[in-house]
């Protein structure tokens, strides 16, 4: 018989797969913080640069995505930016023009600017 | 300097009996040894939940965890991990707890690395609107292992075993709200998540509907189920339009995903859910009040007993339980209430959420373990106060919480220590105040959200909160009497004492703490007529000090020609006229201006 | 009950049933806890909280009203500090409430004033600001005064509760909190039916019915004017509590020389009228049984009802009685065939009715009642306002000579004196239909099965073989339930009785408030008051109107016959659908 558990075990699978097809396992992972305090603090338009960036092709093997709040207020907008055998990184205080100079230095070249650093 | 690792040592009573207060001791030996002091901090937690592999070392960044840890191992890995950078991997454990996921990402940061997060677990994390982010991260697991090998009075032990108490701010212990509502007879039940989150200031709900709805609902799923009932209500405020809306979004993947409707997962169990928008008052937190709002009445409070359980939304048993509490019940269900039990003290279990506010350097949204100090909140995670400014208060527990002075600093967040203290958990506000605040001003500010609040059914808080309003506002105007102080007291209590639900309860709280601990500020106020924090206009004269140059700066910028003086000469105020704008304060580049 | 359990007050143990409030238990053990909001009639409200008491062991004071006793419970009803809390708690109702105590209507007979009385309040703590609003006059019989409402929500509760007309409600929020209707709507544009319930249970003068005294005294001067009177049934047997007696005393012989002495020419009998109704609307009800016209029939004496009707059953119009109510039908009378008698111009008389109902006063205003230009009752004052003019006059009530009413509107049968208790229109339209209908005289008149306090009553009686269905409703929240029964089965009841207020008229919202020692609406006063009428009844040789000589003399002098023309143009009107603001159409009619 069926039960929940391996129902629920098989959603997990093909969930994990779709993740995966979604480019989870490009080499450089991007996530903007979208809660309503983060739009309030400038999120939305950090966003449209990222994904901006993408729609044209200028930044590639880069999956993004948004997330919730992770608490630090005073700092927001965040970024995130996840390597694999990396240690993650996460800018805050993100403006657009912060966002440009994190693609063109960090994504595209792997310069952490670390005065932006939490 | 900002330390570049912390080293996390779990202090819980498993990891001390394993002898882990002698690693700490080597550790810091170890540390000096290397010269490493300045750069590593010492983190000293309390019970991390990984008892079974004590003594647990959390090394940030990186979130490596290393289990089992003797005296022996010690320069191994100051050595090799905090020195060279690689993690000792002979020593490093697997802990699959569903709160680590977070750390590995956020570990590095002081700010959080000495939270811990269980309701918040993905928050930060995964992609909210997506489901698949959710079911990624053994989402809707605890709903099927529920489904599939629990019976409902098993889901109720559960909860029972793990000692989470409701995180809307009483703190009843949830386990036996459900028992009392589960064992009702009737087939028609309901399940409510309270998500009207009122305090000003507070944004625990928002964030954790916002950053994980899926948690929520499948807490409350699990509630439905443990209780026998078949429709669930998320009663939310129409101000948080983003958390409505990915609620919604949320509620209609679960349903594609047969996890709610018909036959959950495939089980005999239905059940379904919908939303309900609260109007913004602060009284529709309370339970009975938010019952008369989604039956579509005036959001009143009515008298209990008879409790929500057993007569509540249409007169039928009902289960009311907060967001946070909420999302807490997907990691006992997995985890286990016995594993949950060992987080926190011995009364209050768990962790709980605070928003952090006011005078402090971080401010945000923290999960910390019930039993950590309001000092190492405030300036472990919190970073202090910002300007070199003193610590004056720390008010907990939103509008209707107490003001702890310096002294209390010590006190651990637990519902019992705090209500010791004089204050509430309440549902978790944070607010630090320095010394630029005025306490008998601060008071009043949160007496005027609760006066203006007040549902107006009961008579001490209707007209209670309204008349210790209107002693406090002359107190703050200069017009204080003597005779004034005994009776905010005497109001208060009958306030507190008389009223008919929480709200009105709970109001007298900022005003009788401030009382007890800052009772020399309201003396100065009434009789000296002085506002030591300079925040009370009435009672402020600004004066020109021999600092004065002669500028005439300030004497062109009063706008009601108070300042006089020659040029090159000391300036003066005239007390009659001056309307104490502080205007010439701020314009005097000299500080040769100053309130007194 | 189960088994009995003990509990202790102020540390003396007492053997008590469970399943009953703290309240309820020591009402019965002889400590009367102070309250005010609480009334048990209605739903517990818990908002005044001058009833709290002290339980061993819980934190907070526990409001005695809601809170269940249980096994070993230690209350503590009166200590220092408690008494102070409660003494505290009705002071900050005094600190928002005028303090003009001595030009009050309520003044010497307001639950407040008594309270702030017994919990000593000798001086003021907390003064501060105070609430100030308008009154709203827009009413023709109920005045709404906010600033003089203490918030126990009692209006609300009876509104809705037992009249289910939910025209009242909180508004806004904290100190700011007032009781009005929606929208904040004059009363006038409201749902309100002037029903007066809420003046009843109205532990202040928040709710007052609109005062005409003043007018009045005026014109009983006018030398111009023939001064008229009628008295409703349910007026002789309440007024007598106005001037300290016990309930249930009828004073009709004292009311009529009152009258007398306040100026009135000619005193006529509402009862009169009663008669003159039962025969126009039992013969409406047998032709509607000949004719296979609309049934059930609903009676339509009661003018808050009627509104209530228009309002939110107007799909029922149809089915409603076309007779005026009696007070309309002998206002009607008053100013045609009496005046004719007289040979007075109609307009030179002063039309007035003495009644136990706010709502006559709103009756007596509508347009469709009107004759050749005329209103039948030119002033409506209520019982209250009536035992206070005959204070005023300094008329010695207990202790006068009680005198006879005047011909030809003046006499009664017994079937017109029950008219004001909840059945007695069924019961004696029944005695007279039941005639005319089989040719048969009704011997067994007292119809046991609609009398008393039940919400709804049903009976059936054999008429010629045939079965007549009757129900009978009292109090506009039964009414709505039987209503609604009608809706979903037409065919149920043949003849249905509606009265507005709970126990029908001697219930009415001007009746005298209650005293320091009872409650308002109390049900044995209620019986009290309706014994009187059924006594007043079974005293009289006559007890079938069609018996009464003076309505056979009228009949044969004026009206003809029942239903004739003469008696369509002052006897009969038409209802017509009320929408009001906030209502949506298609669930008013279903």
């Amino acid at each position: 018989m069926v039960t929940p558990l391996d129902i629920i075990k098989k959603k997990r699978a093909e969930a994990v797969a779709r993740i995966i097809g979604r480019g989870y396992l490009s080499t450089k992972r991007v996530y903007v913080g979208m809660a309503t305090c983060e739009i309030a603090a400038g999120s939305k338009e950090v966003m449209e640069v990222f994904r901006q960036s993408i729609a044209k092709g200028g930044l590639k093997d880069v999956y993004l995505s948004q997330k919730g709040c992770a608490g630090r207020c005073n700092l927001e907008p965040t970024v995130e930016i996840v390597e694999e055998g990396k240690i993650p990184v996460k800018y805050g205080k993100v403006t657009p023009e912060r966002a440009r100079q994190i693609i063109e230095r960090h994504l595209k070249n792997n310069e952490v600017i670390e005065e932006w650093l939490i | 300097m900002r330390a570049k690792s912390i080293l996390t040592l779990c202090d819980g009573p498993t990891c001390i009996y394993k002898n882990s207060r002698a690693i700490r001791d080597a550790l810091e030996t170890e540390l000096k040894n290397q010269g490493l002091s300045d750069e590593v901090g010492i983190h000293i937690s309390g019970c991390l939940g990984m008892c079974s592999k004590g003594p647990i070392l959390i090394v940030n960044p990186g979130y490596t965890i290393y289990g089992g840890v003797t005296v022996q191992d010690i320069p191994e890995i100051v050595q090799e991990h905090l020195v060279r950078r690689r993690p000792v991997a002979r020593l490093a454990v697997q802990e699959d707890h569903l709160y680590n996921r977070f750390f590995r990402i956020f570990g590095d940061v002081d700010f959080f690395g000495r939270q811990m997060r269980i309701a918040l677990r993905n928050c930060g994390i995964i992609d909210p609107e997506k489901i698949d982010d959710y079911l990624s991260v053994r989402g809707y697991e605890a709903l099927a292992k529920v489904l599939t090998a629990m019976s409902p009075r098993e889901v109720i032990d559960e909860v029972k075993k793990s000692g989470l108490r409701g995180r809307g701010g009483a703190g009843f212990p949830t386990g036996l709200k459900w028992e009392f509502t589960a064992r009702e007879t009737g087939n028609e039940k309901y399940v409510i998540c309270n998500a009207d989150e009122g305090d000003p200031g507070a944004f625990m709900d928002r964030s954790a509907i916002e950053g994980d709805p899926h948690t929520v609902l499948e807490g409350i799923i699990i509630g439905g189920y443990a209780i026998g009932a078949a429709k669930g209500i998320v009663y939310i405020r129409a101000e948080y339009p983003l958390a409505i809306q990915r609620l919604e979004k949320a509620i209609a993947a679960a349903r594609e995903n047969g996890l709610l409707g018909k036959r959950i997962l495939g089980s005999d169990f239905s059940f379904d859910m919908e939303i309900r928008l609260g109007a913004g008052a602060f009284v529709c937190g309370e339970e009975t009040a938010l019952i008369h709002s989604i039956e579509g009445r005036r959001g009143m409070p009515t008298p209990r007993p008879p409790y929500p359980s057993v007569k509540g939304l249409f007169g039928k048993p009902t289960l009311i339980n907060n967001v946070e509490t909420w999302a807490n019940i997907p990691v006992i269900m997995l985890d286990g209430g016995e594993w949950f039990s060992t987080v926190g003290t011995e009364t209050s279990k768990g962790t709980k959420v605070f928003a952090l506010a006011g005078k402090v350097h971080n401010t945000g949204l923290i999960e910390v373990p019930m039993g950590t100090t309001l000092r190492e909140i405030i300036y472990d995670i919190g970073g202090g106060i910002p300007n070199g400014k003193k610590f004056k208060a720390v008010q907990t527990g939103g509008p209707s919480g107490g003001c702890l002075p310096e002294e209390y600093l010590d006190t651990q967040i637990d519902y019992e220590s705090l209500a010791a203290a004089g204050s509430i958990m309440g549902s978790g506000g944070m607010i630090v105040i320095d010394e630029d605040s005025c306490m008998v001003n601060l008071a009043k500010f949160f007496l005027e959200f609760t006066q203006d609040e007040s549902c107006g059914k009961c008579t001490p808080c209707r007209g209670g909160t309204k008349r210790m309003l209107e002693i406090l506002t002359r107190i703050t105007e200069g017009n204080g009497k003597e005779g004034d102080i005994e009776k905010l007291e005497r109001l208060g209590q009958m306030i507190k004492k008389a009223s008919l639900c929480g709200l009105g309860q709970s109001a007298p709280n900022p005003v009788l703490s401030t009382l007890k601990n800052f009772r020399h500020e309201y003396e100065e106020h009434i009789f000296q007529k002085k506002c030591r924090a300079g925040i009370c206009s009435a009672l402020v004269t600004y004066e020109i000090t021999e600092k004065c140059i002669g500028c005439g700066a300030c004497r062109r910028v009063c706008p009601v020609n108070a300042i006089s003086g020659k040029r090159q000469e000391r300036h003066a105020i005239n007390q009659e006229t001056c309307i104490k704008c502080g205007q010439c304060f701020t314009t005097c580049k000299f500080d040769a201006i100053v309130k007194a | 009950m189960g088994k009995s359990i003990t509990i202790h007050i102020n540390d003396k143990p007492y053997k008590v049933d469970p399943g009953q409030t703290i309240m309820q238990a020591a009402d019965k053990l002889g400590f009367h806890i102070p309250r005010l909001c609480y009334h048990p009639k209605l739903s517990i409200e818990g908002a005044c909280r001058v009833c709290i008491v002290e339980v061993e062991g819980m934190k907070n004071y526990v409001a005695s009203c809601s809170y269940p006793v249980n096994d070993g419970m230690k209350i503590r009803t009166n200590t220092p500090e408690l008494r102070r809390a409660r003494r505290d708690i009705v002071e900050l109702i005094l600190d928002n409430h005028p303090l003009d105590c001595h030009i009050c209507d309520r003044n010497g007979n307001c639950e407040l004033q008594r309270l702030s009385y017994s919990m000593g309040i000798k001086a003021r703590h907390f003064e501060g600001e105070r609430k100030n609003y308008d009154e709203d006059l827009s009413s023709q019989a109920v005045v709404r005064n906010p600033n003089k409402c203490i918030l126990c929500g009692r209006c609300v509760r009876i509104c809705s509760e037992i009249q289910h007309v939910h025209n009242l409600s909180q508004a806004y929020r904290g100190f700011r909190t007032v009781v009005m209707p929606a929208y904040n709507m004059p009363f006038s544009e409201s749902v309100c039916t002037t029903c007066g319930q809420c003046i009843n249970v109205c532990p202040t003068a928040a709710f007052v019915e609109k005062s005409y005294t003043q007018e009045l005294f005026e014109r009983l001067n006018d030398p111009g004017l023939v001064k008229v009177v009628q008295f409703a049934p349910s007026v002789r047997a309440a007024i007598g509590e106005a001037f300290g007696l016990e309930p249930g005393h009828n004073m009709e012989g004292q009311l009529v020389a009152a009258l007398r002495k306040l100026g009135f020419d000619y005193i006529f009998d509402t009862q009169f009228a009663a008669d003159l109704t039962i025969m126009e609307e039992a013969s409406e009800f047998l032709e509607r049984i000949q004719n296979k016209g609309k049934l059930p029939m609903i009676t339509s004496c009661s003018s808050a009802w009627m509104k209530c009707m228009e309002q939110f059953y107007p799909d029922l119009i149809d089915n409603v009685s076309t007779c005026k109510s009696p007070m309309s039908m002998n206002g009607a009378m008053i100013k045609s065939y009496f005046a004719e008698k007289i040979q007075v111009d109609p307009k030179k008389i002063l039309s007035v009715a003495v009644m136990c109902c706010t709502a006559k006063k709103y009756e007596a205003d509508r347009p469709e009642l009107m004759f050749d230009g005329l209103r039948g009752v030119d002033i409506v004052v209520t019982t209250r306002e009536t035992a206070w003019m005959i204070k005023s006059a300094g008329i010695d009530f207990l202790n006068i000579e009680p005198e006879k009413t005047d011909a030809p509107l003046g006499l009664s049968s017994g079937a017109g004196a029950i008219f004001g208790t909840t059945g007695g229109v069924m019961e004696a339209a029944i005695r007279t239909a039941y005639e005319l209908y089989t040719g048969e005289t009704l011997v067994d008149i007292e119809l046991e099965n609609i009398r008393g306090l039940q919400g709804i009553k049903e009976a059936a009686i054999q008429m010629d073989g045939q079965e007549l269905r009757v129900a009978v409703a009292h109090g506009l929240g039964n009414a709505c339930g039987l209503l609604d029964l009608v809706r979903m089965d037409p065919g149920r009841y043949q003849f249905v009785e509606i009265m507005g207020c709970p126990g029908g008229c001697i219930g009415g919202g001007g009746q005298p408030y209650a005293g320091a020692n009872s409650i308002p609406l109390d049900e044995e006063v209620l019986q009290k008051r309706a014994k009187a009428l059924y006594d007043l009844d079974r005293g009289k040789t006559i007890r079938r109107s069609h018996d009464n000589p003076d309505i056979q003399k009228l009949y044969r002098e004026f009206l003809q016959r029942p239903l004739s023309a003469t008696s369509h143009k002052y006897l009969h009107t038409h209802y017509q659908a009320k929408l009001p603001r906030g209502i949506i159409p298609d669930r008013a009619i279903y």
